[in-house]
């Protein structure tokens, strides 16, 4: 029941802070939630993909995730930096089915606060939650170091209920990944994101 | 409707400190205000409905069609005493201890926030959309006409602790459940929530 609090709450939230103040609100739930669930530590990354694969890292609480171990990202020495991962079943999906059966449309506050987010900070959203899942990510990658090197969540693209893709171009780029790989991906998950080391890129270029 | 209460606890989680970051900018007062307000926010987007006699309203809630029953199942120990056996928030609250830890204590303060100003019922933060839920829903349900009423009597926190209404009203809600206070006790060893439903006469 919780979950569903969430539609009434953004739309009361809405009415009172505005929809910047609901991404606001958002992003910082994503932060915080991510900093109490602590650091990892991991030996290299095959032991990295294990857990993620098992479901034991922090990034994977939300549901399960195949590794696409095809998918290995190089750097310009041929050096693996980090891999493409996809989650099957977005976590708001079982939310969402329950609230259209239960309760009736989705309400337009949630489109609304996830465009203000696509608008002003980056076009990723397909719902007002995935502000906070992706912030989330970002944060929690951060605190994973993989042979003793701190991680970056890169997020790359996602479904959304009504099958509207986003796509985040300058992540793909950044690992050198073909577009249209990535959308064969989404046919059968909801959210595809990368995790390589902090800094590094496919190109040759150390990105600050 | 046991088998469509899943959510995925990651959600849920998240949703406890969406409240949390509320309380960091406005309080408890505000925590308890959102909570309320959303809860009444969305009873009033449900579907109304009608029942033409108590029993095939009861029939409806215990079998999970009714919206009362959307988020819990429902059961009914005497004609207007009413139990839910598992709360819905217990997989949220369990996640979010073996996720994070333990509960901000915002959660608890903002209960006692609403035991004193709203009325004495929570025994969790989370209890209190749920009960506002369930006003708000009952509003919507009319049975020969008339609408259905709500009264908590007793709310069991993860913790153990029973909430429980002061003695002069404990003594009047048990009546019209038409329960003794032991049996109230017992409904509560095996249930989270124990309540009434009912049409005034």
């Amino acid at each position: 029941m919780m979950d569903i609090a969430i539609y009434s709450l953004v739309d009361d939230m809405v009415s009172k802070a505005g929809t910047e103040g609901v991404v606001e609100y958002w992003l910082r739930v994503g932060e915080s939630y991510a900093e109490r669930m602590g650091k990892e530590a991991y030996v290299g990354w095959p032991a990295f993909n294990v857990a993620m694969k098992d479901g034991r890292t922090s990034l994977t609480v939300e549901g399960d995730v195949n590794v696409q171990t095809d998918l290995a990202i190089t750097d310009k020495d041929g050096d693996v930096i980090g891999y493409v991962y996809a989650l099957k079943v977005c976590p708001m999906a079982p939310s969402m089915g329950r609230y259209i059966s239960r309760i009736g449309p989705i309400p337009d506050s949630d489109t609304d606060v996830a465009d203000s987010y696509n608008n002003r900070i980056r076009d990723s959203a397909v719902s007002n939650y995935c502000i906070t899942h992706q912030k989330f990510r970002e944060v929690a990658a951060n605190n994973i170091t993989v042979a003793k090197q701190a991680l970056e969540c890169l997020q790359l693209a996602n479904k959304g209920m009504t099958g509207e893709v986003k796509m985040v171009p300058d992540n793909l780029s950044r690992i050198n990944v073909d577009e249209r790989h990535i959308k064969s991906i989404l046919r059968n998950a909801s959210c595809v994101f990368a995790l390589i080391v902090k800094g590094k890129s496919a190109g040759e270029e150390i990105i600050d | 409707m046991a088998e469509n209460i899943e959510s995925n606890p990651f959600v849920d989680v998240s949703v406890f400190l969406f409240f949390e970051d509320i309380s960091d900018k406005q309080g408890v007062e505000g925590f308890t205000n959102y909570m309320v307000g959303q809860a009444e926010s969305l009873a009033k987007s449900v579907p109304e409905e009608e029942y033409k006699t108590w029993d095939d309203f009861t029939n409806a809630v215990v079998n999970g069609e009714s919206v009362l029953s959307s988020f819990e199942s429902i059961g009914q120990i005497s004609k207007f005493g009413f139990v839910t056996n598992v709360c819905p928030f217990s997989k949220a609250i369990r996640e979010y201890i073996k996720r994070i830890g333990n509960f901000n204590p915002v959660h608890m303060e903002a209960t006692d926030h609403y035991n004193h100003t709203i009325q004495p019922s929570a025994a969790h933060s989370a209890c209190m959309m749920h009960q506002t839920y369930r006003k708000e829903v009952a509003k919507r349900i009319k049975i020969g006409g008339k609408p259905l009423q709500y009264a908590q009597i007793a709310a069991k926190a993860y913790t153990g602790k029973i909430a429980l209404p002061p003695e002069s009203w404990k003594k009047v809600l048990l009546e019209k459940a038409g329960i003794s206070e032991t049996q109230g006790f017992m409904e509560m060893r095996e249930n989270s929530c124990l309540y009434l439903l009912y049409v005034e006469e």
